[in-house]
């Protein structure tokens, strides 16, 4: 637990990390975006259709950025990523679902309906 | 240009211009003119002294967890202090401009603040006091304390602790220097849409807003990470989880709550400058935008962040109950279970922040439940700390009394939040000044547990103890002042008075306005103590030098190095071999058992990198605020180029040997010796 001053472009996580991944990463993720800011910007779907659309799009974006980014994994060295990942996907359910739930709610009970102002 | 702006705007000064400097302004100009002398006075002193090498090499340039963790308090004590002076202009304001007869100065027509002024101020009182306040001085504590406490030797990342150090003071030079250059948000700490949109908020008050927090929220995700960091990888040998000193715990739960929720944050605000500056629509009305969508975006954070002051608060109570009750803390286990619950729970409540929004009987009882549960642990730890203190040996020096008055606070505010947890009551007192007083109430537990950690922990980080007589008299001040403001803003709020108001149409009210006033002034004589109390304790700082152990009752590792603590923190590192380490050692007799010989000690290197990081990003962020956008291209590229060249120069680090660390041992432990005689 001491202070160890090895090199630390030996640790595994700094092993994975190649200016390939993070270019495709940043690739990918930048791609996702503009493709995302076409559509919205040029209305080409119906509203119910760009909503999933690019929702696909964060999706993926996300996918890509954990991958090619962050390295995260389930692997046995490292394991700080799996506690990371095990605090983060309950978090991401909990802020995305209940706040889903409680817009939905509120549509529900003001009688807005989403595209319904289009 | 994406957006329509008011008034002018040139490529060389953005929308910089004479008119936005308030000379004509009859407060703001006279202090403009005592902040420029008193600088110049300052900056004078320290070259007519020739300090400026000492600061640059032993303050500015510092990676010392100890010396950023000083300076954090620092910056947290001025700001404190200008979010004082808000709220006593916030409360005059209040006091005077009661009914239609009340007179009117300075082109106010009632009171002396026009609405203009006074929204921009109870705006800044709220993020100042919050996140430059609260946060800083909490954090500063963390980091002094927590790397002593697990016996650790310094931060597991030094220098991007300085850089969270320069990243705040960044923060807080922007929003100080909104008071002279332009003006400031006037949307309340929290911010409305589609209040803070372009259209309706035309100023950069704005924009000074969104970079201000941008910036804390990004120093303090970066502190959290190496928090965290040092928590899990530095504890030294023996140093198991079930011995980790209780304020260390309370610290690694506050700061998972600020690595996830601090993000949260960072994207609303991102989302609201993209709505003023690409001209997007997340959050009007038109265009498929959604105005709740910031509140619920807000709230993911501010809850949390609630919690994640409050309980590094709980942390230092539970350290001073025990010092001053000559017991072991009462359920340590229980204690750092209710930590982790209250994190967890913190997650799961943001909506009663907005239970009248209206989304309906099944979301907003669910939320009400969730919030309610937050008590189960909270009690827990109440209960802890008054059997800590039954039957213990207690001694009231004034660190205890601020503990127990915190005690009492937590009572009072975590009832009130309680009643607030109800969905009717809700709609009844929602945005009342009962909600005011709730959070006062609950932010009071944090300010009065950091007073009693200034006076607990001074002696350990400047080798001698804060003088009794000025720090009681500070504390029965504060206390007066608190009781006075905060009794009278409860009854207020049950009247139905609602907060933010700039004019008090209701002359019933009045009475209570004023004894709220006296309550300030007397606020006021605290300030004034403390002044003094700082004063006389320095003054006589040889009367009152104090050894390791500074409390002769202490209990955590950090008592077992000298006091002032050396910059190693510990000449060899010691392993740990009980729950309360330096109690253990005193109860077997082996408390000053020296180490029989020394070893070499590796350090890092200083660095001036953080602090020019830190004053680009503040130049990154008022060219933002003014539309700047050569000065924002080019500080921008500065910071990528001074990051990646730092990260690639790395720093070995340098070595003290083992003969330097004995001298300084020895001299330490000479001094020690001249105490006790
Ligand atoms: C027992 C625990 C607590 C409960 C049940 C509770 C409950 C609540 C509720 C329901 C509200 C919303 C009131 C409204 O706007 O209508 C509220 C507001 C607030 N609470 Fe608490 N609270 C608790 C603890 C805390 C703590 C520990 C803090 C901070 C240290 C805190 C700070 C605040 C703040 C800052 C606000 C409102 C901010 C604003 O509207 O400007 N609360 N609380
Ligand atoms: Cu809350």
């Amino acid at each position: 637990m001491s202070h160890d001053q090895d090199d630390p472009t030996l640790h595994p996580e700094v092993q994975m990390s190649t200016s390939q991944g993070y270019f495709s990463g940043f690739a990918i993720s930048s791609i996702l975006m503009l493709a995302a800011t076409f559509l919205v910007t040029s209305h080409a779907v119906p509203p119910f259709g760009l909503l999933m659309v690019i929702s696909a799009c964060a999706g993926m974006a996300i996918i890509a950025q954990i991958y090619f980014l962050l390295h995260i994994d389930v692997s046995e060295h490292n394991i700080w990523n799996t506690v990371a990942l095990v605090l983060f996907i309950p978090l991401f359910l909990i802020t995305i679902g209940l706040t889903w739930w409680m817009f939905s709610q509120l549509y529900l009970h003001t009688m807005i309906m989403p595209g319904m102002t289009h | 240009m994406l957006v329509d702006l008011a008034g002018g705007w040139n490529p060389m000064w953005g929308r910089l211009a004479w008119s936005q400097i308030p000379y004509d302004n009859p407060i703001l100009a006279p202090l403009f003119v005592a902040v420029v002398v008193g600088a110049i006075l300052v900056l004078g002193l320290i070259t007519y002294y020739g300090k400026w090498t000492y600061l640059w090499k032993e303050w500015l340039t510092t990676v010392d967890h100890k010396k950023l963790g000083v300076m954090y308090i620092l910056i947290g004590l001025v700001m404190l202090f200008r979010g004082f002076i808000d709220g006593l202009m916030i409360r005059t304001q209040q006091a005077w401009a009661v009914g239609a007869h009340s007179s009117g100065v300075f082109g106010a027509t009632h009171g002396y603040l026009t609405p203009f002024h006074f929204g921009q101020i109870y705006s800044a009182h709220g993020v100042i006091m919050i996140l430059l306040a609260a946060t800083p001085l909490l954090v500063g504590f963390m980091n002094i304390i927590v790397p002593i406490q697990i016996g650790a030797r310094d931060m597991a990342y030094p220098y991007l602790n300085a850089l969270g150090l320069w990243l705040t003071a960044a923060a807080g030079a922007l929003i100080m220097i909104s008071l002279f250059v332009g003006d400031f948000a006037h949307n309340g700490w929290f911010g409305y849409a589609p209040i803070f949109e372009l259209q309706y908020s035309p100023g950069v008050g704005v924009d000074y807003w969104i970079w201000t927090m941008e910036l804390v929220a990004l120093g303090t995700t970066l502190g959290g990470i190496n928090i965290l960091a040092t928590i899990i990888k530095m504890r030294a040998p023996g140093m198991t989880w079930g011995r980790l000193p209780i304020f260390v715990w309370a610290t690694l739960s506050a700061n998972v709550i600020a690595l996830t929720s601090f993000p949260a944050l960072q994207v609303a605000l991102a989302l609201i400058a993209a709505d003023r500056y690409l001209g997007a629509h997340f959050f009007t009305a038109g265009l498929g935008g959604n105005l709740m969508l910031y509140t619920n975006l807000f709230w993911i954070w501010g809850h949390p962040e609630v919690y994640f002051v409050i309980l590094p608060a709980f942390g230092m109570m539970s350290e001073i109950f025990p010092t001053f009750s000559e017991k072991p803390l009462f359920g340590y286990i229980t204690m750092v279970l209710a930590s982790m619950a209250i994190a967890g729970v913190s997650w799961l409540v943001w909506l009663h922040h907005f239970f009248t929004m209206g989304a309906g009987p099944y979301v907003n009882s669910a939320f009400s439940v969730a919030t309610m549960l937050v008590g189960i642990p909270t009690g827990v730890k109440v209960f802890n700390w008054a059997f800590t203190m039954y039957r213990g040996r207690l001694t009231f020096n004034t660190a205890m009394l601020w503990a127990i008055g915190a005690l009492f606070l937590l009572l009072i505010g975590g009832l009130t939040g309680m009643m607030l947890a109800v969905p009717a009551i809700n709609y009844m007192v929602h945005n009342s000044v009962f909600v005011v007083a709730h959070f006062h109430t609950m932010l009071l537990v944090i300010v009065y547990a950091i007073f009693a950690s200034v006076i607990y922990w001074f002696p350990k980080v400047f080798g001698f103890k804060l003088d009794e007589f000025w720090a009681k008299t500070m504390f029965w001040l504060f206390s007066a002042g608190t009781v006075l403001v905060f009794v009278p803003m409860y009854m207020l709020g049950f009247m139905g008075m609602t907060r933010r108001l700039d004019y008090v149409f209701n002359t019933v009210w009045h009475p209570y306005l004023l004894v709220m006033e006296f309550g300030i002034a007397v606020y006021m004589l605290s300030v004034l103590a403390f002044v003094a109390l700082l004063y006389v304790s320095i003054r006589d700082h040889a009367k009152n030098q104090v050894g390791a152990d500074a409390w002769g009752t202490s209990r955590s590792l950090e008592w077992l190095t000298h006091s002032p603590v050396p910059f190693y923190n510990f000449a060899v590192l010691p392993h740990i071999s009980a729950r309360d380490e330096v109690a253990w050692r005193r109860d077997n007799g082996i408390d000053h058992v020296q180490p029989d010989h020394y070893e070499d000690i590796h350090m890092p290197n200083n660095t001036g990198v953080a602090i020019i990081l830190g004053g680009l990003t503040f130049v990154l962020g008022f060219a933002l605020v003014w539309r700047i956008w050569w000065l924002c291209a080019l500080s921008l590229l500065a910071i990528v180029a001074l990051v990646i060249y730092r990260s690639f120069k790395g720093d070995p680090g340098y070595i003290i040997t083992a003969a330097e660390v004995e001298k300084m041992e020895k001299e330490a432990l000479r001094r020690e010796a001249q105490i006790s005689k």
